[in-house]
């Protein structure tokens, strides 16, 4: 029987299905709340639980708690590393290029005049997004110079030294939908985000629809997810009008309540399945 | 795993009302953290206690929350 602690912020519809699929393969499951969580700095073992599902909300919690209870010999899902990468827009994109992974174009900039001065040599439109944050939130398409400086000028002149950080992006064209392939250990299905909008997230109103994820998209996504060693992780398509694809993000806390009708894919199955095999990539 | 918190494990417990709009929310097995929709004003719940169940408006999303 395998022991599993589930790190959680909330008990959302994700976490509930997620347990209750875990029990069902007779997994003796520990719900841990993450805001009451004390770890100390030595190797001492504080559970019983061979494996940890980290669904902390919290990008910094999710990290360090990863981080700490690997220190202390678990097996994290997904581990400290992905989390960190996938946490981390500019990291994502690192990580990505590093594999030769495609992607669209993309910089970082950590000066105002810098940044303005890269995206006119690129030209226009561009895309800028926090390297730290998600949601779609924050992100703009920058059509004009009098765009960009508004945006910049918001973008360095606030915030700390974390905030000072533009990620600029090819603007992709595309389709008026784009694409998540998620990934347990390999390629399990798909969904398509349609909008009118050019930022396709469902939390912004995108309207989730089913997908048969091409054997190209699949083995893409894989790449994806084998570049930040990601265990179970939603990797978002991007196509072109010209019927290029890329890699656009990596989200390593699968969401799927929104979404799990229309796509098929019984994902607390499959992530349980996977937790229990006890795999790791 | 040690934490400060009593272990939040499913309780059956009493039912509570919407501090919202008064609606009744069904007691039976909850658990801290849980998050409820409510029936009467849709809104997110998030079970802050138990025995006596407390619930509290779900928090806006916060710093890096989510993906
Ligand atoms: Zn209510």
């Amino acid at each position: 029987m395998r022991k599993v602690d589930l790190v959680y912020t909330r008990v959302r519809t994700e976490e509930k299905l997620l347990l209750e699929a875990l029990r069902r393969r007779d997994c003796a499951v520990n719900l841990v709340q993450d805001s009451g969580m004390v770890l100390s700095m030595d190797r001492q073992r504080l559970t019983e639980a061979d494996t940890v599902l980290m669904r902390s909300m919290s990008f910094t919690r999710a990290r360090y708690l990863a981080t700490f209870l690997e220190m202390k010999g678990l097996r994290v899902l997904n581990s400290a590393r992905t989390i960190s990468l996938c946490g981390d827009k500019a990291l994502t994109s690192a990580a990505l290029a590093a594999r030769g992974v495609p992607m669209p174009w993309a910089f970082v900039a950590f000066d105002e005049d810098a940044c303005l001065e890269a995206i006119e040599k690129k030209g226009y439109p561009v895309v800028t997004k926090p390297v730290l944050g998600s949601w779609g939130r924050m992100v703009a398409r920058l059509d004009s110079r009098t765009a960009a400086e508004g945006v910049l000028s918001t973008r360095f002149g606030t915030g700390g030294a974390q905030d000072h950080v533009a990620l600029v992006q090819e603007y992709v064209d595309k389709p008026g939908y784009d694409l998540r392939v998620y990934v347990i250990g390999r390629a399990v299905g798909g969904l398509r985000r349609r909008s009118e909008h050019w930022v396709t997230n469902t939390a912004r109103g995108a309207v989730p629809e089913r997908y048969e994820v091409p054997v190209a998209h699949a083995k893409l996504a894989e790449a994806a997810a084998e570049a930040v060693g990601g265990d179970m992780v939603a990797v978002d398509l991007l196509e072109t009008r010209g019927g290029d694809i890329y890699v656009n993000e990596i989200n390593h806390c699968v969401e799927f309540a929104r979404s799990i009708e229309e796509t098929g894919v019984p994902l607390p199955d499959l992530i349980a399945d996977y937790i229990v095999s006890g795999a790791r990539r | 795993m040690q934490v400060q918190n009593p272990n939040p494990m499913t309780q059956s417990v009493p039912p509570e009302q919407c501090p919202l709009c008064a609606q009744p929310v069904p007691g039976g097995n909850r658990m801290v953290g849980e998050v409820l929709s409510c029936d009467g004003c849709s809104a997110e719940l998030e079970v802050v206690g138990i025995n006596p169940l407390r619930l509290e408006e779900a928090p806006e999303v916060e710093e890096d929350w989510g993906e």
